[in-house]
């Protein structure tokens, strides 16, 4: 079944095109084009249902291996080597030698390696080597999809979401006049996002990372009418571009330093190359800064987050499809792919957790202080990326795919929560004016405390357990050494995160019903009013719940973020591993995780975070990722030199180490009902105290409030410097050079003047004594012959065509005629 | 190249066909006839392109020429006055001075043409007569192993294969020229052809033109100035 | 004029019918039977000159763009006529001849769409068709 994912993508495209195309003609009917959208989607979700289940646990599953599309012989060319290779020209020769005394040193490798080694460090490398001669001489690049546990659940999220959210979206943009039109881009969303994450190489990753821009800058900008929503577009466009260069600059030195983009081939040799320690700057280093710059521009990290927040200028199920659950996650999914390269690279390690770290601290801050409930939400998401972020920089890329997973459970639930709000509200999107809502919308409401409880990180709630883990990983990792210090940023935001979402709940469903008493000054909505809600009684606005369409996709979107994290369910609950086999994220993700420290793919249990090796092994016989082999001496750190590691000091006085998750996971529930109780506190029990701490806080409140004036920065450090160094050129251009030009101009002129002068006295007198001369004797003949008459002129040229005859053949002709009228006569 | 029995009676009947129908389309005086006669001329010389084994060109010859550029003339003929003509009223070729000296010209033309090529030939013939010999032979024992069609009378020649791959591979960049030209043609007819009101439809009438020819059509000053 | 066109034609009648020139006459039956390149070339020549002779005596503009037709036609049998002959001489560009012809035919289809639209704009600007009405060239 798994052969058949190469329809994944089609589908959405195929809906895409025909709403796009024929949507105009079919608009008579809402109903179609929906039906064409969400069936589109709801057929790639069941092929990719299909297609996940017998590649990783049907009965002919190849889990861990690889699967590519090119393996069955049907492979598509799409820049075929041959047209490359004109363009490359020498070098190409000089990049072949290197690959081959790599290859032949992989091959040795190979040999030394026991079979049960080779199918759990190799697999990935060896897979494609039958044909690898061709390959490595130009770059070759194919268009093929591939199939493993990462592009499987990435594939799972985008169509499963995806499916809730274009539901959500029929109802939502009910009586859009450009349904057709939303329901095109959103497809061609989806398209792009499935090319992302199935691409078997990075140029394919590439066109579908530009595609989910350009989308993304279609959606933003959907109500191209409203001068914000045009400017966010275009805000994010542009954000976005220089994240593109840096990604663009490392496929370059991707291909430079591995001669083929192929993700099997690229980490099948970047796994042989030596790593990088913190300070070194070796070319993975390199690499890894490129793709982590696109991944930052993406994902919306510190200091390129600044279009996200914008980009609630959309409609808010595009909110919850690409800015909050899938694309956003683009960053992460590249991350994670290129784990190899990033682990290469410590110093690109602790850059990732610090950037996350920081920016999960920073966006959380914000969204204490926001009063658009969109804007909140996108904060949160921004924090909650920071989080994801966070994890990778940690060396725990599992658990971030993971918190990538439930994120996109909760945060789809709680956008398309408050579109439900949104919408029930009249399009109004400012929290001061809601309130009291439980009353009116209980199926949100109810939905919506699903989210919230699984976002603050209450226990068997799904973001519990992904968040729980990446504070964990991040305490206890042996990757970088600020681990300590990015716990502590982790568990601040954390808190706050747990405040600001109580703060939210607060304002909109519980308390008193503001809309009630602020009915005259209402401002107009946010959002432009769709045609049914034109209502002649304007000032009456008594929310009211949403229609089935809507909710429930919400309630199924609940579901999953109430049990979605026992997928991965935290090792301090389990005895100290993962269980479930296969069924356990971290576990089904190991095949694409390279290890440091062991130096192959998808041995994350062979080593914990500590250097030892579990006890637990799974017997099961095709799950060979897991070794049965007994445990023996402590491995070294991966980077030979590991700092101050708090877990480990946390365990030297509990002496347990199991004990010592549980003491994280007690002090991450601590700071959760923290902030919860302190949103209760100031915003249910005592509603005047946010006014008193904004006061005596002034200059953080401030700073928050404002966004820590980072668009304010950038609007003058780059916008206004742009526009100064324009008007710097313009200035010489139009000084120095216009004036060189006006200089030489004048000269011309001064000295035509002087021509001018001889010419018009001493040569003209000359020229036209003759010319009148002339014209006297000649005009009639001339004028003879300018008839006007075309064909006169014709004449003329045919009579050229005689003469030329006559020149060459002439006297023969003559003669001809001669003995001819000689013999007959 | 020399033709031999029924290709030969063919080459006659078609060159001689094609001959007369093009002075017949020099000479009909309604010009409805002439564009007819110069059909049947373009049809004559396809079935000599057919003789010379070009027959993607005699295809080409026809579809174009046949289907599309003489419809194009047909009706052109029909959109201007052509009623004077046809009822004998108005003399159809120029002033008797041009027309004798034309053809003065065209007979001597012909005459040295003829000439030349007929002395010139036989040089060429000479030149060639033991390449064509050899080469010849090649060819028929190549054309043996070509493919039977489907009734089995002939065999499936590679003539209009290898004007494709030529086209393509040679003279690709020229055919990209022509596509533009072509385009270009298309553009510039359909802004030739519009009536004054089609342009003042689109604004594209200098206002003093305008201005004067509203007044002698006064439906022109109600064209709105844009749609 | 009849004369001279008797005194023309008689040689030809003569080549025909006279008993003394029966080798010459069985040279030329022998002739026709195998048409060769020449006769190829000496068609396209003829059209050719019909075409001029159409363009420099017709007084209709139409008729001169068929004219016109019949000269890029006869351009074109030129062409084909060398392409068979080269190709039977072995040579490996001989088909350029027809490729040439392929052009030939594109740029007679764009002249005669841009011809017939002048000839369209200028029917409506001087309601005429006949060519020696149209001498602004002569300003």
């Amino acid at each position: 079944m798994y052969r058949y994912i190469w329809l994944v993508p089609l589908l959405p495209l195929a809906g895409a095109a025909i709403n796009g195309l024929l949507g105009r003609k079919l608009r008579f009917s809402e109903r179609l084009i929906g039906g064409i959208a969400v069936g589109s989607i709801a057929l790639a979700f069941l092929i990719t249902l299909a297609s996940v289940y017998s590649y990783a646990f049907g009965s002919g599953a190849i889990w861990p291996n690889v699967y590519v599309t090119s393996q069955d012989g049907a492979s598509y060319s799409w820049i075929p080597g041959g047209a490359v290779r004109f363009t490359q020209g020498g070098s190409a020769r000089s990049m072949v030698a290197v690959q081959e005394s790599a290859r032949e040193e992989w091959a040795k490798r190979l040999a030394e390696m026991t079979p049960e080694e080779r199918l759990r460090g190799g697999t990935i490398s060896v897979l494609r080597g039958h044909n690898e001669e061709e390959r490595a001489s130009v770059l070759d690049v194919e268009w093929s999809y591939q199939l493993d546990a990462l592009s499987s659940i990435f594939m799972l999220v985008v169509t499963g979401v995806g499916l809730c959210i274009f539901v959500f979206a029929t109802g939502y943009m009910h009586g859009d006049p450009g349904f057709y039109r939303f329901f095109a881009y959103m497809g061609l969303f989806m398209f792009s996002m499935l090319v992302l994450v199935m691409g078997s190489n990075f140029l394919m990753m590439f066109v579908g990372w530009e595609g989910v821009g350009l989308c993304s800058y279609l959606l933003i900008g959907y109500y191209f009418d409203r001068p914000e929503a045009a400017n966010a577009s275009r805000k994010a466009f542009i954000t976005n571009r220089v994240g593109d260069f840096g990604f663009a600059l490392a496929i370059f030195g991707v291909i430079a330093t591995f001669g083929t983009t192929q993700y099997t081939d690229v980490f099948g040799q970047a796994a042989n190359f030596p790593l990088e320690p913190l300070g070194n700057w070796g070319i993975l280093s390199w690499i890894a800064l490129g793709l982590f710059v696109g991944a930052c521009g993406k994902s919306a990290q510190l200091p390129l987050h600044v279009w996200l927040p914008d980009a609630m200028a959309g409609p808010t199920p595009v909110s919850a499809l690409i800015h909050a659950a899938t694309m956003v996650t683009a960053g992460l999914y590249m991350l994670t792919r290129t784990n190899v390269i990033f682990q290469h690279s410590q110093t690109m390690m602790t850059v990732v957790a610090v950037v996350g770290a920081a920016t999960a601290l920073f966006a959380a801050t914000i969204g204490i202080t926001q009063n658009d409930i969109k804007k909140v939400l996108a904060y949160s998401t921004v924090s909650q990326l920071g989080f994801m972020f966070m994890a990778c920089g940690v060396g725990a890329f599992a658990i971030g795919i993971f918190h990538v997973m439930t994120h996109a459970f909760f945060k789809a639930l709680m956008f398309l929560g408050a579109g439900s709000v949104i919408h029930g509200m009249h399009h109004e999107q400012d929290m001061r004016r809601m309130g009291g809502l439980r009353k009116y919308m209980p199926y949100t409401y109810l939905t919506f405390l699903a989210g919230w409880l699984a976002i603050c990180g209450i226990i068997p709630f799904s973001g519990f357990w992904s968040k729980d883990e990446i504070l964990w990983s991040a305490a206890s990792t042996r990757y970088v050494p600020v681990g300590w210090i990015v716990w502590i940023v982790g568990t601040i935001a954390a808190t706050c995160t747990a405040f600001y979402m109580t703060r939210l709940m607060a304002m909109t469903f519980w308390g008193k019903e503001r809309f009630l008493d602020n009915q005259h000054d209402h401002a107009p909505g946010h959002e432009v009013h769709g045609a049914d809600h034109e209502t002649p009684t304007h000032h009456v606005h008594i929310p009211h719940e949403s229609p089935p369409s809507m909710w429930v996709p919400l309630a199924v979107l609940a579901v999953l973020a109430t049990i979605g994290g026992f997928v991965g369910i935290s090792p301090a609950f389990t005895g100290g591993h993962h269980v479930g086999g296969r069924m356990n994220i971290v576990n089904f993700l190991d095949p694409i995780i390279w290890n440091p420290t062991t130096r192959f793919f998808g041995t994350h249990e062979v080593v914990d975070s500590f250097g030892r090796r579990p006890e637990l092994v799974e017997r099961h016989a095709t799950t060979s990722v897991l070794t049965t082999e007994p445990v023996h001496a402590e491995p070294p750190p991966p980077y030979g030199h590991e700092g101050f590691n708090l877990a480990h000091t946390v365990e030297s006085v509990v002496h347990k180490h199991w004990l010592t998750e549980v003491v994280f996971i007690i002090i991450s529930l601590l700071v959760a009902g923290l902030g919860m109780a302190l949103g209760w506190l100031f915003y249910v029990k005592k509603p005047g105290l946010p006014d008193i701490w904004a006061a005596r806080l002034r200059p953080l409140y401030q700073a928050s409030y404002n966004k820590y004036w980072v668009d304010e920065f950038f609007g003058w450090a780059v916008t206004r410097r742009t526009m100064d160094a324009a008007r710097a050129v313009f200035a010489f251009d139009s000084k120095v050079i216009d004036g060189a030009v006006n200089g030489s101009a004048g000269l011309t002129r001064l000295a035509s003047r002087v021509t001018g002068f001889t010419d018009r006295y001493f040569v003209d007198g000359l020229v036209n004594a003759i010319a009148a001369f002339v014209m006297r004797l000649m005009s009639p003949l001339f004028r003879a012959a300018q008839t006007g008459f075309t064909q006169n002129y014709a004449l003329v040229m045919v009579l050229g065509l005689v003469l030329a005859v006559i020149l060459f053949f002439g006297a023969d002709i003559t003669t001809a005629f001669k003995a001819m009228f000689a013999t007959w006569f | 190249m020399v033709l031999s029995g029924w290709e030969a009676v063919f080459f006659w009947v078609f060159s001689i066909a094609a001959i007369f129908a093009g002075l017949l389309t020099v000479m009909a005086r309604n010009t409805i006839h002439s564009a007819l006669f110069l059909i049947s001329s373009l049809v004559s010389v396809a079935a000599l392109f057919i003789l010379l084994h070009a027959e993607f060109i005699a295809g080409v010859q026809i579809l174009v020429y046949v289907g599309g550029v003489m419809v194009l003339f047909l009706f052109v003929i029909m959109l201007v006055n052509v009623g004077e003509e046809e009822r004998g009223q108005e003399e159809i070729f120029n002033r008797s001075r041009q027309v004798t000296t034309s053809v003065i010209f065209c007979g001597l033309l012909v005459a040295g043409l003829i000439y030349a090529l007929n002395v010139g030939y036989e040089g060429i013939q000479k030149r060639d007569a033991a390449t064509i010999a050899q080469t010849g032979a090649e060819r028929r024992a190549a054309d043996q192993n070509l493919a039977a069609s489907a009734t089995g009378a002939s065999k499936i020649t590679k003539g209009t294969e290898w004007v494709g791959n030529g086209l393509y591979r040679f003279g690709s960049l020229p055919f990209e020229v022509a596509s533009v030209l072509l385009l270009v043609a298309i553009i510039g007819s359909v802004m030739l052809a519009r009536t004054l009101k089609q342009e003042a439809a689109v604004d594209d009438v200098a206002p003093d033109v305008l201005e004067k020819e509203a007044i002698k059509d006064p439906e022109l000053a109600e064209v709105p100035a844009t749609e | 004029m009849l004369l001279l066109i008797f005194k023309i034609f008689t040689p030809v009648l003569g080549l025909l019918f006279q008993e003394q020139s029966q080798g010459r006459m069985a040279l030329v039956w022998e002739k026709a039977q195998h048409p060769d390149l020449s006769k190829f070339l000496i068609i396209g020549a003829l059209l050719f000159i019909i075409g001029v002779a159409g363009v420099l005596t017709r007084r209709n503009i139409i008729v001169i763009f068929m004219s016109i037709e019949l000269i890029l036609n006869a351009a074109n049998l030129n062409f084909i006529a060398m392409s068979r002959y080269l190709q039977e001489t072995g040579n490996m560009n001989a088909v350029a001849g027809q490729i040439f012809a392929v052009f030939v035919i594109v740029v007679a289809a764009a002249e005669a769409a841009i011809g017939l639209g002048i000839v369209i704009a200028l029917y409506r600007n001087k309601e005429t068709i006949w060519v020696d009405e149209i001498d602004i060239l002569k300003w």
